[in-house]
This record gives structure tokens, C-alpha cells and sequence, in this order.
């Protein structure tokens, strides 16, 4: 076998090092626009899902300009048309899975009282059961639902095992998804955290501009 | 071509060579990711056993494991940037299994096996029939699980509506990673002990 002296070895890794250093930073930041872009597209596509527009990625970008207006500069609170012509507003969810993060947007009735719709995505949740958050049949399970009980208390919109917990009436809840306990239960407190933002939306965004 | 056929069956990475079970287990619960993770799994093993073959006369053999492990982390890396900027709908699929990619023990173990001893266009050829290999029992092992656990296939509905009235359930168990070991070993099982797997003794 060949012999390879230690300075061999040094200067070899330090030079194969420093050559996929170089060529991966190019291609990150040759790549990064594209990838921002991407990723602001998605954002625009979920807020429109979440308001009932069903809309591809690319027609998203155009379309949410003229249907959003920014209601905060941070950008978590959007007042929406819907897609059934009703104006609503869209609010921006964190909350964590059983791998990760999970987000989404709830988007209420302009009254506060009912929740129009819902869109959620995760990081790395299990195929097959938390990712199955992102599922039409769940999401849509959330739609018309109501966030005050008979009472006119506030409960948001609760996720839980059908059967469970009736005590909370079922205009107020949807079923959470069976074998993925830890994801629904991240929905759950998701939903609940729609209470403090409610109080600080402005309800006549439109007397804003 | 023959001697490139081995991986396809006889000397299959996962149910041969027992490699790469690991992800085996973890990205089969659906059809989809499963094929989109044999197809990334493919293309790095192929990638990385024709660089690797390139370089191997100058590649110091005490730090052969180290120089492996950054051209594998490299194609990976570099996979999962494209699939960001140009495939999003599918990088966002694979997320969490990009990663795995480079602790799959089929790559390592094809450069160390046979890129470090053989000419690049053979090791090539080496690592895309590798990479076929492993996504063969993928999508067989994913289809089952789908199939049974979640009554779809590539995410449409194939079990009928009126099985579910009926009172057919969904297989839960199916879905989680206790019987992809299962169905993987039972696999492994026919495999060795009926077919013509090299374990058969």
C-alpha cells in the first residue's frame, strides 16, 4: 500500500474541505432567491387556502396583493377577501408537533365569531399520521366551526378525541386524528393561542388607510 | 451488464446485505416519499461512488472514512438546495429524509466496498443499481403499508367507501414503524430462506 506522509493527509482534507465549502456557498447563494421566493409563494398560497381559494403557488403571488392587506408590520395579521366574497381576517399560528414546529393560518369571520377556515403545514411531522394535518378532510373539518359557546364564553375551536370532553359542544370542536395524539394536541393549543390575538385585531381595517 | 444486476435481487443492499434498514423503516409509510427518497438515494450513490472512484489512487486510506462522509454530505447537501430551488412541492416531501440520506448505510458501504477499488464508469453503474435495489423493497414495503394502513395508494382512495360501511378498519399498526420491521424481516425471510438470497445456507 502507498505510503501518505502526514503532511499529505493535512493538506488533503484541508483542500477537499475548503473545496466543497466553496462550491456549496456558491450554490446557496446563487440558489437563495429562488428558494426565498418559493418560500414567500407558499406563505401567499396558505393564506389564500386558509380564506377557501383554491390556488397554485404561482397564481398565489399575484393574487394575494390584491385580496390581503397587511393589518400589523409583522405581517401575522392580514384582513382577506374570501372566497365567498365575505371579508374576513387572517391570523398567523405557531405551535409544535411531536417533531417539530407546525404553523398555519386561521381565518375568522370579520365579527371574530366563526372560524371560515384554516390552513396548517409542519415540519417533519409522521407521514401517515401528524402530517395528515395537512389533509383536506381535516382542514376542512374546521371550517363554520364557532369560537363562542352557547353561553357566549370564548373557547376557539378545540381538537380533540371524538367521545372525549363533553362538556364543549360540538360547533366548538373538531375530531383530532387518531394515533397522531401528540400533533393534535399541538393543533389544539394552536387554536387555543387565537384568544390574545383576537383582542388586538382592529376591527374596521378598512378605516386604517 | 450482468455483474451490475446482483443488487437488483441477489445481492439486494436491504435484504441481502442488510443495509440502509434503517430508512427502510422510517420513510415507507407512504408510496410517494418512499419513491422520491429512492430516487435522491440513487442519485447520491451514484454520485458519490463516480467522485469517489475518481480520487480513490489519491485519497490517504486513515482518513478514507472522513473524505467519504464530506462527499457524501456534499451531494446531499447539494440535492436538497436544488430540490428547494427548483422543486419545491418535492423538497418540502422530503424534508426530515434528506438528512437521512447521508447516514444511509448503503452509501458508505458501496464506496467503501467497491468505488475505493474500481474504475469510476463501474462504480457508477455500481451505485444506480444499488440505489434501484434499495428503492425496489421501498415501494414494495410502502405499498403494503399504504395500501393497509391508510386504504390509499400515492394518496388516492382505493378501498372502497363501502368497505368502510361494511365495518372495514384501516390497519393502524401498519402505519407505524413496529411493522415496517416486521413486514421488512418477513421480507428478508422469503427472500433467504425461499428464494435465492445469499443468506440461504
Amino acid at each position: 500500500m502507498r505510503k501518505f506522509s502526514n503532511t499529505y493527509i493535512f493538506a488533503y482534507i484541508t483542500a477537499l474541505v475548503l473545496l466543497i465549502t466553496v462550491v456549496l456557498t456558491v450554490a446557496f447563494s446563487a440558489l437563495k432567491p429562488r428558494r426565498d421566493r418559493n418560500r414567500q409563494a407558499e406563505m401567499y398560497q396558505q393564506i389564500l387556502r386558509a380564506a377557501g381559494h383554491d390556488i397554485d403557488r404561482e397564481k398565489a403571488v399575484v393574487a394575494f396583493p390584491q385580496l390581503a392587506v397587511p393589518l400589523t408590520d409583522d405581517g401575522r395579521q392580514y384582513s382577506i377577501v374570501c372566497a365567498d366574497g365575505s371579508k374576513g381576517i387572517a391570523l398567523r399560528l405557531d405551535g409544535k408537533g411531536l417533531w417539530g414546529p407546525i404553523w398555519g393560518y386561521a381565518v375568522l369571520s370579520e365579527d371574530g365569531q366563526t372560524l371560515k377556515g384554516i390552513s396548517l403545514d409542519h415540519k417533519s411531522e409522521t407521514p401517515g399520521l401528524g402530517a395528515k394535518i395537512t389533509q383536506e378532510a381535516f382542514l376542512k373539518s374546521f371550517e363554520g366551526k364557532k369560537l363562542y359557546d352557547k353561553k357566549g364564553d370564548f373557547v376557539s375551536v378545540r381538537v380533540l378525541k371524538s367521545g372525549t370532553s363533553s362538556e364543549i359542544a360540538e360547533e366548538n370542536r373538531v375530531d383530532a386524528i387518531s394515533g397522531a395524539t401528540i400533533t393534535s394536541r399541538g393543533v389544539d393549543e394552536m387554536m387555543r393561542e387565537i384568544t390574545p390575538i383576537v383582542k388586538n385585531v382592529p376591527l374596521q381595517p378598512d378605516n386604517k388607510e | 451488464m450482468k455483474k451490475y444486476l446482483g443488487p437488483l435481487s441477489k445481492d439486494n443492499p436491504i435484504l441481502v446485505q442488510t443495509l440502509g434498514v434503517c430508512s427502510a423503516l422510517a420513510v415507507t409509510a407512504q408510496l410517494k416519499p418512499a419513491v422520491v427518497m429512492a430516487l435522491s438515494v440513487t442519485v447520491v450513490c451514484a454520485c458519490s461512488n463516480f467522485i469517489i472512484s475518481l480520487i480513490r489512487n489519491t485519497i490517504p486510506p486513515r482518513i478514507r472514512i472522513i473524505v467519504q462522509l464530506l462527499v457524501v454530505s456534499f451531494f446531499v447537501i447539494l440535492v436538497d438546495q436544488m430540490l428547494q430551488a427548483y422543486l419545491y412541492d418535492v423538497s418540502k416531501m422530503l424534508s426530515v429524509f434528506v438528512g437521512l440520506i447521508i447516514t444511509n448505510c448503503i452509501v458508505m458501504g458501496r464506496l467503501e466496498a467497491f468505488a475505493l477499488s474500481h474504475k469510476p464508469l463501474p462504480s457508477l453503474m455500481d451505485g444506480v443499481m444499488n440505489g434501484v435495489g434499495y428503492g425496489l423493497v421501498l415501494v414494495v414495503v410502502a405499498f403494503f403499508r399504504e395500501l393497509l394502513g391508510s386504504g390509499t395508494l400515492w394518496n388516492h382512495p382505493v378501498v372502497p367507501q363501502s368497505w368502510y360501511a361494511a365495518g372495514y378498519l384501516n390497519n393502524g399498526l401498519m402505519i407505524l414503524p413496529p411493522m415496517a420491521l416486521i413486514l421488512v424481516g418477513s421480507i428478508i425471510w422469503v427472500k433467504n430462506g425461499v428464494g435465492d438470497g445469499k443468506l440461504r445456507n
